[in-house]
Order: C-alpha cells, then structure tokens, then sequence
C-alpha cells in the first residue's frame, strides 16, 4: 500500500479532505444555519399571527438542536438531533396539547375561543316587526361605489347609496334612466347595471358590509335579489362583556366559569367557549358513577387482554422465527412470506373477516364445528368466549409483527454460542431456555413491553370485534364484557349529555397514560431490563 | 472557537435574509382566511368544458360523502357555472363531514356548504358551526316534515333533500298479505314454522339495533325522548316507559317462543329476507338494490300496530348546509336558494340516486312504487332527535335488546337500567 | 425394566436414531408445522379475496366461491374517474417509502448514539423516548391538525393536504419503538470493532458509515418493513391531515366505501384491501435476504 505514486498521493490527499470536510464542523455550521434560517423565519410568522404554543415549541426545539450541535460536550446527542428534533415537535407538542386540553372545557358545545364565540353570535340576524324587505338592483362605479335601487313591498322605489339616506326619486330626474320590466332602471348616470354574473363575485367581498339608509335600522343585502332592514339578534357590549338580545332585552353575561353566555333564568346562548376549568375533568372523573360500576372487572380484563395478547403473539411469532430459520428449510421465503401476510392487510378488514367466518349463523368456522363437534361457542355473546375470540383475533393480527422482529433478533446470536452449548451437552430446550431467550428478551424486552402497552389501549381492535359487547347486564352506565378501560371509560366522555367532552377525555387518558407508565415501569424493574442496560454500559 | 461562531453568525444572517426576501411572497393570512385550498383542481373529473369569455369562476368548497359526491360535482357543476361559481368537492366519509368540521371549520379550513343529516343539528348548532338559512315562501315546497326536521330551537338551518326511513317488507312468497299487528306475527311465525319444519319464520330483526327496533317500541307507546312542541325533551326519557317495557316483553315472548334468533346483524337480516328464511323484516331503501337483485317477491307495507297503533319509524332528513365559517355566506345561501332548490336540481339528484325526494314535485311524482312506499312509510315517521343527548341512548339501548333477545335479563330488568344509564350519562 | 419400558425409552431417545430417520421427523414436523400455521395466516385472507369477488358485498352467508363470483369489485374499484385507485396507491408507496428511508437513517443514527456513547441521563433519555410512545394518541389529532395548519400557511408542502406534512407527522409516530429496537440490535455488534476502528484512526462518522452500518442490515430492513406497513395501513391521521382527493392515500380512499351507517361496499374495500397488500409482500419478499442474514464471523475478526 505505498504511496510513492505521486498522483496516488494527491488522491489520497484531496479524498482525505473531502472526508474532513463533510465529518468536519464545516458542514455541520453550514446546516445548523440553513435550520435555524428557517426557524427564525418561522418563528417571526408565527409571532406576527400570535400562534404562542407553537412559536414555543419551535422555539425549545431550535434551541435544543442548537445547543447539542455547538456544545462539543454533547456530542453523542448530536447524532439523536433529528430524532429529538421530531419527538419534540410531532410527539412532545400533541402530547403538551392534550394534557393542557385536559383543564379546559373543550368539547361540543365549547369547541370554539370566546372571540369565535361573541363573533358567532354577532352573526345572525332577523327582521324585525317594523323592517322593510326591498327588492333590489346594484350599480357599479367605475371608481367602486355602489348605488342600489330598492323597489319595497308596496312598490315604492327608492335611491340607496351607502350609509346615506335613501332618496325617493321622481322617474323625470335626468339621471335616472328607463326603467325596465320590473321597475328598475335599466342605467343610472355615472354607473353601470350590476348583471347578476357581476354580483355574484361580489356578494360576499364587498356587497354584504354596506349599509344604506339611516340606522338604527339600515337596510342590508340579504340575498341576490332581496335586501331588507335586519338586525342582529344580539348585540354585544364590550365594556360588560354581555349580550342583549334585540328582540326580548334579555341580557346573557359572560359566565367563565362555564364558558357560555348565561341569563339570569339559567338560558345560555349557543355556541359557548372554551374555558380553563382546572383540576374539574379530573374531579368529574374520580366521582364519577363509572368508577363505581364494574371498574375492577374491566381492569383486571384490561391487563389479562394485554398480556395475553403480547405473550400468545411473541410465542407464535418466535416458534415461527425459530422454525423458519434453518436455511434448510424448503421454500421457507415463501411461506415466510405468507406468514406475514396478516400484517399486509389492513387490520379493520381482517378484524371483520373474522367477525363473518365467527358468525353464529352463517360463518364458515362455526358452521363447520357444529358440524364437527355439535357446537359452537358464542363467540360474540358469551362473557367468556368472546373474550378468547377477540384475543385470536389479535393473535392473528400481532404474530407477524413478532416474527419479523424475532427473525431480525435472532441474528443477533452468533452461532458459536449454540455450537460451544451443544458441545457441552445441552439439549434443544436447554439452549432455548438458557441462551436463546435471554439474550432475545435484551434486544426485544422494550417491545414486548411497548406492545403490552398498546394493547392495554388498544381500543380499535376490541370496539371492531364487538364495541365492547356482550353486555354486563346491571351497569349504571354502559359496559361491555369485552371492554378494556379506555373503550369504558371514553364512553362516558363521548356519550355524555352534551356530546363528546373532549377535555374530559382528555383527562381520562392522561390518569390511563399514568397507569400505563406505573406498570412499564414496574415491568422494567421486574425483568431486569434495567440491569441488562446496565451491563451493556 | 471564535471562528466558528463567526462562520456560523454569517452564514445564518446571509440564509435569514434570503429566506426573507422569498418570504415576502408569504402573504399576510387576514381575517379572512383563503376558503379553498389553493390547488384548483381538486377533483378528478373531465374538465369542465371551456366557458369562453367568462373571468373566473367564484369558488366554492362543498363536503359531501362517496356516495353524493360525483353527482353534486356533476350536476352543481352544472347548474352552477351560469351563475358564475364553481363548486369544488371535498369527498370524505359521512360521518367524517360532521366531525371534520368541528375541529376544520373555526381553524378555517372548512366549506362552504356540507350535506348532512338533520340529526346532527343538536351538535352543530351549540358548536355554533353552521349559519341559519331563509327559504321564504319556497320552504312550502317541501315536505312539512323535512323542513320541520331540519328547525332547530325555532330557526332553519338545512335545504332538505331527501327522506329515508326504513318500512316493512314481505315475502310475497311466504305470506300473501302482511301482518297488521304484531300478534299476527306471532301467530304467522307459528304457522310458518310448522310447515317448514322450523326452516322459515316469520320476522327476524337484529338483535343490537335500536334504530330498527323502533318502530316497535312506539306501536306499544314507548318512546325514547318526549317530544313536546319546542323539540325532544332530554329530562323525559321514555326508554323504560309503560309502552317501551310492553314492546320488550312482546320481543321477550318470541324469543322465549323461539321464533326470534340472536346474534342477528345488519348481514344475516337480509340473508334471512333474501334467501326465504324470514318472511318480514324492517329495513330502509339502501338496502333495496340488494333485494331487488336477490330475486326475492317483495312488497312493502306499513309496519304492524301494538296496543297503540301503527308503528312508526325514525325519519332522518338529509339536506344542505352552510357553514357558519364560511367566507361566502350570502353566495352559499344563493347556491342552496337559486340552484339546489329548484325541481330541476331536486329531479336530477333523485334521477341519479332516488331516495324519497324531501322536494314535494320530485317525491309525488315518483313512478318508483318501492321509493313511493318509502316515502308514504315516512311519512307518519318521528324525525330523529337531533338532541346533544341522544348520543347518549344508542349503546344502552342496544344492550337492552341484546339483553331481552339473549334472555339474560327480562324486558323490565332490561329496559329500566337502559333508562338509568341514560339518566346516568346525560346528567354527567 | 420391563420390555415395554425398554422400548418406548428406545423410542422416544431420539438422540439415539440415526440421522435419517430424525432427519425424517424433522422434515414431518416441518410441514405440519407449516400447513397448520399458514393455514392460519392465509384462510382469513382467502376469505376477504372471495369477499371482493362478491358483488353483494355481504359478509355474511359467504360460501368460499361466491355464488355469482364477479370481478365487479375490482371494475368498480379501479375505473372509477372520480377514485383514482392507482394513484391512491401510487400516493401510500410514495408516502410509506419516503418515511421508512427517513426513518432507517435517523434510527439509526440515534441508536448508534446510544449504543456507543456514554453519557450522563442516557439511560434516563431512553426511558422518557419509550414513555413519550406509549402516551395514547387517540385525542393528538386535533393537535398536529392544528399544527400543520399553522405551519401550512407559510409552507404549504408541509401543511394540511400535502404529502410532506403527512410525512413529518408519520416520523413523528414511528421513533421511539425503533430506536429501542435498534439499539438493541446496535448493541450485539461487539465493541471490538469500533475500538480497532478508533485505533485505526477513524473518526465516529467514519466508523459508523463504513462498519457498523453493514453490519445491522437485518435490523435496518426489519425496521423498514414495519415503518413501511405502519405508515401504509395507517388510515386514522391521514384521513384527517388530507382532503383533497388526489393527495389520499390508499387507505383514505377505500375507507370512503364504508362510512355510511348501512351499505357499506365491503366488496370494494376487500378488493382494494387485495390489492393494497402487494406491495407489502413485495417488500417483504425483497427485504427478506436482509433480515435473516447472519453476522458472519469474519466481521468480528476483521
């Protein structure tokens, strides 16, 4: 390997700098500007229109990224910037969201900010006893003023010009010009007739906000062809902030602790807003009639459906890998392929394909045990039965998952290990117990605990099987022998008197996540993991 | 060190101010937000033919689901072009439209009109989301109880469009003339299964469904929530009434009788029609090309009487409407007035997908005797209630039957704590 | 011993057959094995591809030859003006493919971080990664939809209805498991390697691109399949995040045959349900050389 060849050397050469270059810090300041241009740019947006989470969060983020890449101290976080930059904006922010929405009212019936609110309400309008309705005809300046000619219920016309008066003209005045059919003129001097392809573009831009006439009952445009003399049906008052309505005097006051406008006699307006409630979604859920119900039974369910669920499809999907990796196996890619194939097919659609094959009355598979055996279990109406089909449902649909993982994991064991085992005399289950598995739960032991974890929530797969059924008779709100804590426990946030009270469910599933993270962290501990990480340091 | 940061300092002042002069052709987002998407062409569709000396088209967004969505793109389209707008469709599912636009519609990404059901109401108007509309004397045009269905605490908020309920349909095979009470369908289902060796029955009806159990329900007096002259009253709920509870106990005696099966769904309720094994079901006009397919000797028939008379089913009334965020309120108000409401618009909706028309030239003059029934079974129909509340009732309400028809509970038992978990989650 | 004992003890001593004959039940046992469990995985499927040969869409009273067996599902699928299906899937390949190489590359990087370095809150980063996961993300939505609205209006090819926020938001979801389970795999490959790299001279970058990186091509073609599968039959986030009908993904677009509350086209989805999953076995099939090769003992030594 000399180098003696001079143009050798110079390859070598420049080669050794390019590489210097892109591992240098060169590139790196290069990129961290191009970034932060960006977020500055951003960030100035987002202030301008007063979006603060998100500016913050952008903010944080920059920072961070910023932070790592300069320190020379962290340089082993620079290589997770991507990665904690995505975290933070696209799982840490929803995240913040959600536990902030949890001390709030948000939900139907409080969807909007109270700005949205007192402009909705601004919106409508009616006609009062003493309005006239007007047919009309516009007039465009070329100079963009608009005239009408308002025609009134008894015939009478009349001029109209924005916030002026209107004018009875006499049909002799110069400036009028014939009048048509239907009473309007067919030109007006110094203007043009609006036809209605000119209006239309209009309608809303530049014709709805004009007033004419002399308030407090000015005539506005209604439609293409009518304008008439409306009022807002509530009018607010800044100062106090309520609402009067017009028609009754009613006064609604702004009622924070609600989030609604709210007479005296307890009517509120529709739509309220959002308001921060504090710790309220949280003493909702601990008083609430659901926790008194059979709220241990669905726990226990809960954790009995996800444990399951993970060691029924890590069992399966190991044996499988296990099988399937003797590369002497006869067309094993392509059985191992439609092995995975549950995977490729969109769970919803496999969940009812084996809704239909389970169906009491025409499925195949229980047509075929009655026929067999005489019987069939109710799959999707006994307490205990249903409880199993939906956990082979999910067999079905996880095994995959846990025999890619598995095949990936199982290269990870070099094979001199098994060969010195065999040597010395261990025998296949020996080597599984004592080498295979250990060494598999190190790589795959956070999996099996995420997967646990999802399935301790996995509300699509239990409320596709069966939404929770079949029923627990007695319950004093809904329940399901099939359900787990999140399908129950949303039930009462989505089916409340109001609609779906999303802070409320929000406030569940914050309490749910806590209960989860108690348990992973239990299960750490319990497994070890925390030594084997401790190991591998 | 100091190299570095001065390289870095640099670079990023040269990239900001870049950034900043490609930026000035961000515009400045004013209270109006842009109410369509900037992509123009949205939808898949042969171009619209080329309208020579007209300027732009004005656009405007309408949500409508798979199933109305080619033929408002079509025909709107069609109508709409003389007057100068364009309608874009946004296709998602139905259910999506209303939920879609709670969270889309105040962050201004929503339509400008959406179609929907009249019982979502009770959700959109306390969310505030959709704009109050005035029809004038053309609201007499229409069926009394579409309009009424689409009135919400006293102001109009749709353009009806169509009605559907679902009606009583027989096997012509197996019973020459349908059972007017339901006793006659005991008595049927006794007959039939005598001669058939148990094969065939008379009526089959899914064990979960409440919105198919209802007609039932009130031909015995139940109800679910008491109607009064301002709407559904959520304080009176009927689930565990005198009338309710004897409607239960009529389905309990069947199944006790064995003449009504569980784990009954929406499919093995029309296999069961379909292939002759149950002479009457109850089911609705999205079911019809099926049956028509199938061969089967139908006819349609006013649903059997309890103690109080015929039963009546659950009207839901689909229509138009605008959305409160809209920029274009007074255009979309024109388009649903000018265009949708017309007999020519109301005509081509029902020529491309007939459901009973809520438009009284259209849904007179079917000479569909199928959609006729429909319309006649509808028209004694309670409109759904559109009540906040009435989310509340579906779940407990399909327990119960569940419960009665897998004899776990008795219709009393069954019906009283429905009720309670109703009261339950209303008052929550 | 009796003889009875005697012989099942030389029965079942498999140790103690010759060759062959384990050779023999081993290969029996294989195919038992496999016809029972792909037996397992295929029937359901056999069942939704007779599904989509069914023009009533019922999914009840199916018989495994439909009675009036039509392609009517895959004509009504795929010639749709208004439902391009083919670009649909053009759009989820695309979407999928884009955030699987996204995500192999930033896994990875993380995960050699945090197999090779050592430093302080290291173990206590990886915990808070997998806890930040498992938060339930049923109500995030609202969230990120107001997100990439707001940044939508600066940047629309990030924002609502385009494919590069939907992106984003995918990347965001499909972290923190693989990054544990590529650290995992980070953490079989023997230190010796990077420490005879480091003597060699090399830098970090070096050994990570030229060593380490070839080395964990299992785990890296592992975690592309599940980020591709994830993201290709993911359905909730997209149908929210995209509107206009030429940006839906596959999954966006079939569920738009089955949200009415009765007739629901089944069949339709069930033929594009067929259909979908190709490229999936198709990745799958490719990927799989990748997945199973073992790390071959010259590695360590070299």
């Amino acid at each position: 390997m000399s180098t003696n060849n001079p143009t050798a050397r110079e390859r070598k050469l420049s080669l050794a700098l390019l590489r210097k270059f892109f591992s240098s810090m060169a590139l790196r300041i290069l990129g961290l500007a191009v970034v932060d241009a960006f977020a500055i740019m951003l960030l100035y947006l987002l202030l301008r229109d007063g979006v603060w989470p998100i500016a913050a969060i952008l903010v944080l983020t920059t920072l961070v990224v910023n932070v790592i890449n300069f320190s020379d101290r962290l340089i082993p976080l620079r290589w997770m910037s991507p990665a904690l930059a995505i975290i933070m904006l696209m799982v840490l922010y929803p995240i913040l969201f959600t536990v902030y929405t949890a001390f709030t009212n948000y939900g139907d019936g409080h969807l909007l900010t109270k700005i949205q609110t007192i402009r909705r309400i601004s919106q409508d309008t009616y006609l009062p006893e003493e309005g006239n309705v007007y047919h009309w005809v516009g007039y465009r300046s070329p100079e963009g003023d608009f005239l009408l000619w308002l025609i009134d219920e008894d015939g009478q016309a009349f001029l109209a010009q924005p916030d002026k008066s209107l004018e009875q003209v006499s049909p002799e005045d110069s400036q009028i010009g014939q009048l048509d059919n239907a009473g309007f003129p067919l030109n007006v001097e110094g203007y043009t007739r609006m036809e209605l392809l000119d209006v239309i573009p209009i309608l809303d831009s530049q014709l709805a906000p004009l007033e004419f006439g002399d308030p407090p009952l000015t005539i506005r445009i209604k439609s293409i062809r009518e304008a008439a003399q409306l009022k807002p049906r509530f009018e607010y008052d800044d100062e106090q902030d309520l609402f009067i309505e017009n028609i009754t005097g009613t006064v609604y006051f702004a009622d924070e602790s609600q989030g609604q406008f709210t007479s005296s006699e307890g009517v509120s307006l529709n739509p309220g807003y959002q308001v921060e409630i504090g710790w309220r979604n949280f003493d909702r859920l601990f008083n609430s009639p659901a926790l008194s119900g059979p709220f241990i039974q669905i726990f226990i369910w809960t954790i009995v459906f996800a444990f399951l669920s993970v060691f029924t499809t890590f069992a399966l999907g190991l044996f499988l890998a296990l099988v399937y990796n003797d590369p002497t196996f006869p067309f094993r890619k392509l059985i191992r392929a439609f092995l995975i194939m549950p995977y490729a097919i969109p769970g919803i659609i496999g969940i009812l394909i084996w809704r239909g094959m389970l169906n009491p009355h025409f499925g195949v598979l229980t047509t075929n045990l009655v026929n067999i055996v005489g019987w069939t279990p109710g799959w999707f109406t006994h307490p205990i039965w249903s409880k199993v089909g939906v956990l082979i449902v999910n067999l079905w649909l996880g095994f995959p998952y846990m025999m890619l993982v598995c095949s990936g994991a199982l290269q990870t064991i070099p094979s001199e290990i098994y060969e010195a085992a065999t040597v010395d005399g261990a025998g296949v289950w020996q080597r599984f117990r004592k080498i295979t598995l250990p060494l598999l739960f190190v790589n795959v032991g956070p999996l099996l605990i995420s997967s646990f974890t999802m399935n301790f929530n996995n509300f699509a797969v239990i409320y596709a099987y069966n939404e929770g059924r079949p029923p627990i008779p007695g319950t004093i709100t809904p329940a399901g022998y099939t359900d787990i804590l999140i399908s129950y426990t949303y039930r009462i946030a989505f089916e409340s008197g109001r609609g779906s009270d999303y802070g409320y469910a929000n406030a569940i599933t914050i309490v749910i996540f806590l209960i989860v993270a108690s348990i992973t962290l239990v299960q750490y501990r319990a497994m070890g993991t925390w030594e084997e990480i401790s190991e591998n340091v | 060190m100091n190299k570095k940061y001065f390289w870095f300092a640099s670079l990023l002042i040269i990239f900001s101010l870049v950034l900043a002069a490609c930026g000035g052709q961000v515009e400045t987002p004013t209270e109006e937000v842009v109410e369509a998407p900037p992509e123009p062409t949205e939808v898949v569709v042969e171009e619209e033919p080329e309208v020579e000396e007209e300027p732009e088209l004005v656009e405007l967004v309408v949500w409508a689901d798979e199933l109305r969505a080619p033929i408002i793109n079509d025909l709107g389209n069609q109508f709409a072009n003389e007057y100068g707008v364009s309608l874009t469709i946004q296709e998602m599912g139905f259910g999506d439209i209303r939920d879609q636009l709670a969270v889309a519609g105040p962050a201004g990404e929503g339509p400008d009109i959406l179609i929907g059901a009249h019982d979502w109401l009770g959700q959109l108007v306390s969310n505030g989301l959709v704009s109050p509309l005035d029809f004038g004397e053309k609201e007499s045009e229409f069926l009394d109880a579409a309009i009424t269905a689409f009135v919400y605490e006293g102001q109009l908020y749709g353009l009806p469009y169509a009605t559907e309920n679902i009606a009583f349909f027989c096997n012509k095979d197996l019973v020459d003339t349908a059972p007017t009470t339901w006793d006659e369908v005991t008595a049927l289902a006794v007959d039939l299964e005598a001669a058939s060796d148990g094969e065939v029955t008379a009526w089959i009806i899914q064990t979960i469904d409440p919105y198919h159990h209802f007609p039932l329900t009130n031909s015995f007096g139940g109800y679910v929530f008491g109607l009064t002259d301002e709407g559904y009253d959520p304080d009176d709920v009927g689930l565990d009434s005198s009338g309710a509870i004897a409607a239960g106990e009529w389905l309990q005696d069947m199944v006790e009788a064995g003449h009504l099966s569980a784990d009954v769904d929406y499919d093995v309720l029309h296999t069961y029609f379909t292939t002759g094994k149950a002479a009457c079901i109850g089911t609705g006009p999205w079911a019809l090309s099926m049956i028509r397919d199938s061969g089967v000797n139908y006819f349609i028939s006013p649903f059997p009487a309890g103690d109080t008379g015929a039963g009546r089913p659950f009207l839901g009334v689909q229509g138009f409407m605008v959305s409160a965020f809209s920029e274009n309120q007074l255009l979309a108000q024109t388009v649903l007035d000018e265009i949708f409401a017309t007999e020519e618009f109301m005509q081509a909706m029902y020529d491309v997908d007939p459901r009973p028309s809520a438009y009284l030239e259209v849904r007179d003059s079917t000479d569909d005797a199928d959609i006729a029934a429909f319309a006649a079974a509808g028209a004694t129909g309670y409109p759904m209630p559109a009540i906040p509340a009435m989310g509340s009732v579906w779940e407990a309400w399909g327990n119960a039957t569940s419960l009665i028809i897998t004899q776990q509970l008795d219709a009393a038992d069954a019906l009283a704590d429905a009720a309670t978990q109703v009261r339950t989650l209303i008052a929550e | 011993m009796s003889e009875r004992e005697l012989i099942s003890q030389k029965l079942f001593d498999i140790g103690s057959w010759s060759p062959k004959r384990r050779n023999q039940l081993k290969l029996g046992a294989q195919i038992v094995i496999t016809v029972i469990f792909v037996t397992f995985a295929l029937f359901p499927i056999i069942w939704i591809f007779s599904a989509s040969l069914n023009p009533t869409s019922s999914m009840a009273n199916q018989q495994l030859i439909p009675p009036n067996a039509s392609i009517a599902n895959y004509q009504e699928l795929l010639n749709n003006p208004l439902h391009p299906f083919f670009h649909w899937m053009w759009n989820s390949v695309k979407v999928s493919s884009i955030t699987a190489i996204l995500s192999v590359f930033v896994t990875a990087f993380t995960a050699y971080s945090f197999s090779r370095f050592r430093f302080r809150g290291r173990r206590s980063l990886l915990l808070t990664i997998l806890l930040i996961q498992i938060f339930p993300n049923l109500l995030t939505m609202v969230a990120l939809f107001l997100f990439l609205r707001q940044i939508g209006e600066y940047f629309p090819l990030m924002g609502l209805d385009s494919h590069g926020g939907l992106i984003m938001v995918y990347l965001g979801t499909q972290m923190g498991i693989n990054i544990w389970l590529m650290k995992g795999y980070f953490d079989s490959i023997p230190r010796e390697i990077d420490e005879s790299a480091a003597v060699d001279g090399a830098t970090h970058w070096q050994s990570f691109w030229m060593l380490i990186f070839p080395l964990v091509r299992p785990v890296l073609a592992v975690v592309g399949v599940l980020v591709f599968v994830s993201t290709f039959n993911e359905f909730v986030l997209a149908s929210i995040l995209l509107r206009s009908t030429e940006q839906f993904t596959l999954m966006v677009g079939l569920y738009l045959f089955v949200t009415q509350n009765f007739a629901q086209q089944w069949g339709i989805f069930a033929a594009g349900a067929i259909i979908g999953a190709i490229p999936t076995v198709v990745l799958y099939l490719i990927l799989q050389d990748q997945i199973v090769s073992g790390l071959t003992s010259g590695a360590v030594k070299g």
